[in-house]
C-alpha cells in the first residue's frame, strides 16, 4: 500500500465515510462460525498476509487522514479525550518510539525517520508533518508525545503501567471509543474499568487474560479482535457525546438498517514497551456497514445468524436490544439457510 | 519465544568467583531497549544439555549497543554457572531471551531504598541508572563479605556518590533493616536482593514496621534443587518423560522437545505454570508464587524449580 | 447502555481495625461516620502513638465529646474541610512509613482523604476505609464534567447542566464518584420515576 489514495470524508454531521471495494475486503470480519462466544481470543500479533489488515503493526489505509481529521475535531470539543499521569513520561516516549519506527519501515513512501543521536526528525507526507525534536525531551516537541502520534495514527492508545500485581490505565489518547470515558476511567487497575463487562462475557476471562498480560514480553506483542455495533460511521461513540449519537438507535427501519447499521470491530494489540515496562494497548476501529457487508453473502447470512442468536444480556451490553427487531427484519431475508464452512474468509 | 543471538565480546572478573561478561548483538545491530530491574535468560549448550539461567542486566538501560551480565560460581552448580565460567570465551555464540523485567521500580513511589547482598547488586545496578536519569529520591544500600567479594563497588561510588552506603562485614559493618526502615517518609517503596536470611529479616522487619506489603519488593532467583529421578506422563499428548537427578522438570521437557512457556526460571513469576492430574508420590514445591492453599490443593507445579518425590507425576499436557 | 450489573469497580468497605503492627496511626474520620471511631476504641490499644482527625459535620451528629472522652489530646476537631485538609497533608508530609491510616465517612470523603495521601506516595490499599450508614453517592456527569453530591436515587438531575442522569454502578476512585450517564439521551424527555435506592 505504498500509494494510498486517502479518501475525503466525514464520521459526523453528513457521514459521507464510505469503503472501497478493497476496503470491504481486507475488512477483519470476526465471526469464523455462527454462533457468537466471548472468548480471549488472543494470538501473537505476527506480520500476516500482504493487504491484509495485519500486515504491519499499525495499519494505515484509505480512511487514514479524514480519520487523523476526525480525531483533531473531537479533542478540540473535549480536550479530555487524551489525559497521561506523570509517572507514564517513560511509556509515551516508548510509544513514539515503537510508531514512528513501525510507520517508517512498514509505510516509507508515506513516513519516515531519521535520527542523529537523540536528535529525531518526523516526516508525515499524507499529513503534511515535519519536525525535529530531542528525544526524551518533551519541550521540543509541540505537545507531549503520545498526544503527538496519537493525532498520526489511526485508533485509540491506551498505556498501562504495571504494578501491585495488576495494570493502571495511566495514559490514553481516546477519540473513537466503543462507549467508556478516559476522562473517568483514567488511573483505574485492571478490575475496575473492566467492571461494566456483564458476568456472562466474562467468566473468569479476564482474570486468565490479566494474568497473560502481566507476563506479556516484549518483542511478542499480541492481537485480539473484538466487535459492536454503531450506528452511522460514527468514530466517537463516547459516552460523553451520547446525546449525539443515541438518538440515531431509534431511527433504524428495516428500510435504512443496510445504510445506517454498521459492524465495529476493533484490532486490538498489546505491546510490552522497553523503557517504562508499561504495556501499549492500541484499539483500531473498522467500520463497515451491513450493505458493504452483502457484498459478501457468507459474511452477511453469517451475521444474521450471530445476531438472531445473541445472548439477551450481550445485546443489553452492545447496545443493540432497542434495534434489534429492525435490525433483524433487514438481515433475514438476506439469509437462505445455508450451511456455511468454518472460517472469516469473505467468499 | 523469540530469541536474541549474542556474542560474548569481553570478559572480566570484578570480585572473588564473579565473571562479568559483555555481550553484543550477532549481526552488530542495537539490542532491544529494556528497564531497571530486567534480567535476561541465557541458554548455554553444554554437549547434549542445555542449562537456562536467568542473569539480570548490569547496563545502563539507554546504552543499547551491548548488554552485561555478572555470573558467581556457584558452590553446587549444576552446570549453568561453571559453564559460563569455564566454557565460555570472548567470540563465544549464546542465544538470550529478549529482557523481562519483573523486579521494576514503583513509578509512584516518592523514595526508593535499595538492599543488596553480594551477587544481589545486579538488578540494581541498570535500576540505579534508570532513577538518575528520572531524578528519583533512592539510596542504594549494599552489604558484602569484604572488599574481595564487592563487585562493582568503585563504579557505583563514581555514580552514585553519597547515595551509597556500604557494609563490609569483614570489618563488622553490619546492615540493620529496623534502623534502615523505621525511619522512611511515607510512600517509600524498599527492594531487596540477596541471600535468603537478608531477604527474610528485610521482609519481616518491613511487616513488623507496618510497611503494607505494596511498597515492598524483592527478588531472590532460585536455582533448581537436585533430588530424585522420577518420570513426567504428559496426559494430551500421551508421552512419558524422564526427569533426572539433576535437572529441572522444565529441562527434563525441554530436552524432550516439549514447548513450556516461562519466564524467570526461578520459582517467581508464575508463567510456567502446569495443571497436575495425578502423582504417586509427593509435590515438593519449591517456588514463591503459589499460596499455601494452592499448595495444600496440589493440583499446580511450577516445573522451572518444583519437583516430585514419586515414581510418576502426571501433568495436563 | 448496561444498567445494574455488579461490578469491580465498586470499592468494598469494611470495619475499622486497628493494625496493630505499625509504628503510628492516623484516623480521619467525617460528621456520623465519628461513631466508627468509637467502635475502633472499643478495640484493643495500639501501643504507637494515635491521632485522630475528626471534621464536625453539618447536619448530622456531632461526636466531638464523646470521642474527646476516648481520644483526649490525640484527637483534632476541624469545622472547615480546607482546615482538615491542610492539618491532614502537614501531617503526610511528616509521617513515616508504618503510619497505618483509617478513614471513616462518606464516599466522597473517603476518597478526597486517599487522592491527599496518594500525592504523598500513599497507595489505596494501604487505607482501611468505612462507610457510614448513608448510601448517598457523589455522581459525576460524563456530559458536563460537574460531581454532584449526595446522590440517593437511581435517576438524578446534574447540578451542573441539569440533565437528568442514570447513576451508573461505575465507580472512579480517582473522582471519588459515580459514573452519571444521560437517561433519556436515546428518547429525549422519556425520564423513567426515580427510586430512592441509596439512602
Amino acid at each position: 500500500m505504498n500509494n494510498l489514495a486517502y479518501k475525503l470524508e466525514t464520521f459526523r454531521d453528513d457521514y459521507t465515510f464510505r469503503n472501497s471495494p478493497d476496503a470491504i475486503r481486507r475488512f477483519p470480519f470476526p465471526f469464523d462460525q455462527d454462533h457468537y462466544m466471548y472468548s480471549v481470543n488472543i494470538e501473537p500479533h505476527k506480520p500476516g498476509a500482504p493487504g491484509s489488515v495485519f500486515e504491519h503493526t499499525f495499519d494505515i489505509d484509505e480512511h487514514y487522514v479524514a480519520e487523523c481529521a476526525d480525531k483533531a475535531l473531537t479533542l478540540a470539543q473535549d480536550k479530555g479525550r487524551y489525559a497521561a499521569l506523570p509517572h507514564m513520561m517513560d511509556a509515551q516516549w516508548d510509544f513514539l518510539e515503537l510508531t514512528m519506527e513501525s510507520l517508517a519501515r512498514d509505510y516509507p513512501d508515506q513516513f519516515k525517520l531519521s535520527k542523529e543521536g537523540e536528535r529525531w526528525t518526523w516526516t508525515n507526507l499524507p499529513l503534511g508533518i515535519e519536525d525535529s525534536f530531542i528525544f526524551g525531551d518533551a519541550s521540543t516537541l509541540p505537545m507531549e508525545p503520545l498526544e503527538y502520534m496519537g493525532r498520526q495514527v489511526q485508533g485509540d492508545f491506551v498505556l498501562l503501567d504495571q504494578r501491585e500485581g495488576t495494570l493502571f490505565a495511566d495514559a490514553g489518547f481516546i477519540t473513537s471509543q466503543a462507549d467508556w470515558s478516559l476522562a473517568f476511567d483514567i488511573g483505574m487497575a485492571w478490575h475496575e474499568w473492566h467492571g461494566p463487562v456483564p458476568q456472562v462475557e466474562k467468566m473468569g476471562v479476564m482474570e486468565r487474560a490479566l494474568k497473560f498480560l502481566l507476563s506479556l514480553q516484549q518483542g511478542s506483542p499480541v492481537r485480539r479482535l473484538n466487535w459492536t455495533m454503531t450506528i452511522n460511521p460514527r468514530l466517537d461513540t463516547s459516552p460523553e457525546h451520547y446525546p449525539q449519537w443515541g438518538p440515531d438507535k431509534l431511527k433504524v427501519t428495516a428500510e435504512n438498517a443496510g445504510r445506517k447499521a454498521h459492524l465495529r470491530v476493533e484490532l486490538q494489540g498489546l505491546f510490552r514497551l522497553p523503557r517504562s515496562n508499561a504495556i501499549l494497548f492500541s484499539i483500531r476501529c473498522y467500520l463497515m456497514s451491513l450493505e458493504e457487508m452483502a457484498t459478501y453473502p457468507r459474511w452477511i447470512k453469517r451475521f444474521h445468524r450471530v445476531i438472531r442468536d445473541l445472548h439477551p444480556d450481550l445485546l443489553e451490553y452492545k447496545g443493540i436490544k432497542v434495534y434489534h427487531a429492525p435490525l433483524m427484519a433487514w438481515l433475514a431475508p438476506h439469509d437462505d439457510g445455508e450451511e456455511l464452512p468454518l472460517g472469516t474468509q469473505p467468499e | 519465544m523469540s530469541h536474541l543471538n549474542v556474542i560474548v565480546s569481553a570478559i572480566a572478573d570484578v570480585a572473588e568467583g564473579i565473571r562479568h561478561f559483555t555481550l553484543v548483538d550477532a549481526a552488530g545491530r542495537e539490542l532491544p531497549g529494556f528497564s531497571g530491574g530486567s534480567h535476561v535468560v541465557v541458554s548455554m549448550r553444554a554437549g547434549a544439555r542445555t542449562y537456562r539461567n536467568a542473569y539480570s542486566l548490569l547496563s545502563p538501560p539507554s546504552d543499547r549497543s551491548n548488554y552485561q551480565i555478572a555470573v558467581r560460581l556457584q558452590e553446587n552448580s549444576r552446570g549453568g554457572s561453571r559453564f559460563m565460567h569455564e566454557q565460555v570465551q570472548v567470540g563465544t555464540a549464546l542465544e538470550i531471551a529478549w529482557p523481562v523485567n519483573l523486579f521494576a521500580i514503583s513509578r509512584v513511589g516518592r523514595k526508593h531504598i535499595l538492599v543488596a547482598g553480594g551477587i544481589g547488586i545486579t538488578p540494581f545496578m541498570s535500576q540505579a541508572h534508570d532513577l538518575l536519569r528520572t531524578g528519583a529520591n533512592f539510596e542504594l544500600h549494599y552489604a558484602f563479605r569484604s572488599p574481595r567479594h564487592a563487585a562493582f563497588v568503585d563504579e557505583l561510588r563514581r555514580l552514585l556518590g553519597p547515595r551509597l552506603k556500604c557494609y563490609d562485614q569483614s570489618q563488622g559493618q553490619l546492615l540493620d533493616p529496623a534502623a534502615l526502615l523505621s525511619h522512611q517518609p511515607l510512600g517509600t517503596h524498599v527492594y531487596v536482593c540477596g541471600p535468603g536470611g537478608m531477604v527474610d529479616a528485610v521482609l519481616d522487619t518491613a511487616a513488623r514496621l507496618g510497611w503494607p506489603d505494596a511498597h515492598v519488593h524483592h527478588e531472590e532467583f532460585l536455582a533448581p534443587p537436585v533430588g530424585e529421578p522420577f518420570a513426567i506422563r504428559l496426559a494430551q499428548s500421551q508421552r512419558v518423560v524422564e526427569v533426572g537427578a539433576e535437572e529441572s522438570m522444565l529441562e527434563a521437557m525441554e530436552a524432550a522437545g516439549v514447548d513450556v512457556p516461562y519466564l524467570c526460571r526461578g520459582g517467581a513469576c508464575g508463567r510456567c505454570e502446569l495443571e497436575v492430574l495425578a502423582t504417586d508420590g509427593v509435590l515438593e514445591h519449591h517456588d514463591h508464587y503459589l499460596s499455601e492453599d494452592e499448595r495444600r490443593a496440589g493440583n499446580k507445579i511450577m516445573p522451572c524449580v518444583s519437583r516430585a518425590k514419586c515414581t510418576f507425576i502426571e501433568l495436563n499436557l | 447502555m448496561q444498567h445494574g450489573y455488579w461490578i469491580r469497580s465498586k470499592p468494598v468497605y469494611t470495619s475499622l481495625a486497628w493494625q496493630y503492627r505499625a509504628q503510628a496511626h492516623m484516623v480521619l474520620a467525617h460528621g456520623e461516620a465519628g461513631r466508627a471511631v468509637l467502635r475502633l476504641y472499643q478495640q484493643r490499644l495500639p501501643e504507637q502513638p494515635v491521632s485522630v482527625l475528626y471534621l464536625v459535620g453539618d447536619e448530622e451528629a456531632d461526636y466531638t465529646a464523646s470521642l474527646r472522652a476516648l481520644a483526649g489530646d490525640c484527637l483534632l476537631t476541624f469545622t472547615k474541610q480546607e482546615a482538615l485538609w491542610a492539618a491532614f497533608n502537614a501531617a503526610l508530609a511528616s509521617a513515616c512509613m508504618g503510619t497505618r491510616l483509617y478513614a471513616a465517612g462518606n464516599e466522597a470523603f473517603l476518597w478526597q482523604v486517599s487522592t491527599l495521601a496518594a500525592s504523598h506516595g500513599v497507595l489505596h490499599a494501604d487505607i482501611m476505609r468505612e462507610q457510614p450508614a448513608s448510601l448517598a453517592r457523589p455522581v459525576y456527569c460524563v456530559h458536563c464534567k460537574t460531581i454532584t453530591p449526595h446522590v440517593t436515587t437511581n435517576i438524578a438531575v446534574c447540578s451542573g447542566c441539569q440533565r437528568h442522569l442514570f447513576v451508573r454502578d461505575h465507580f472512579s476512585r480517582r473522582l471519588g464518584a459515580y459514573m452519571g450517564l444521560m437517561v433519556d439521551a436515546e428518547a429525549p424527555g422519556e425520564v423513567p420515576a426515580a427510586e430512592e435506592i441509596y439512602p
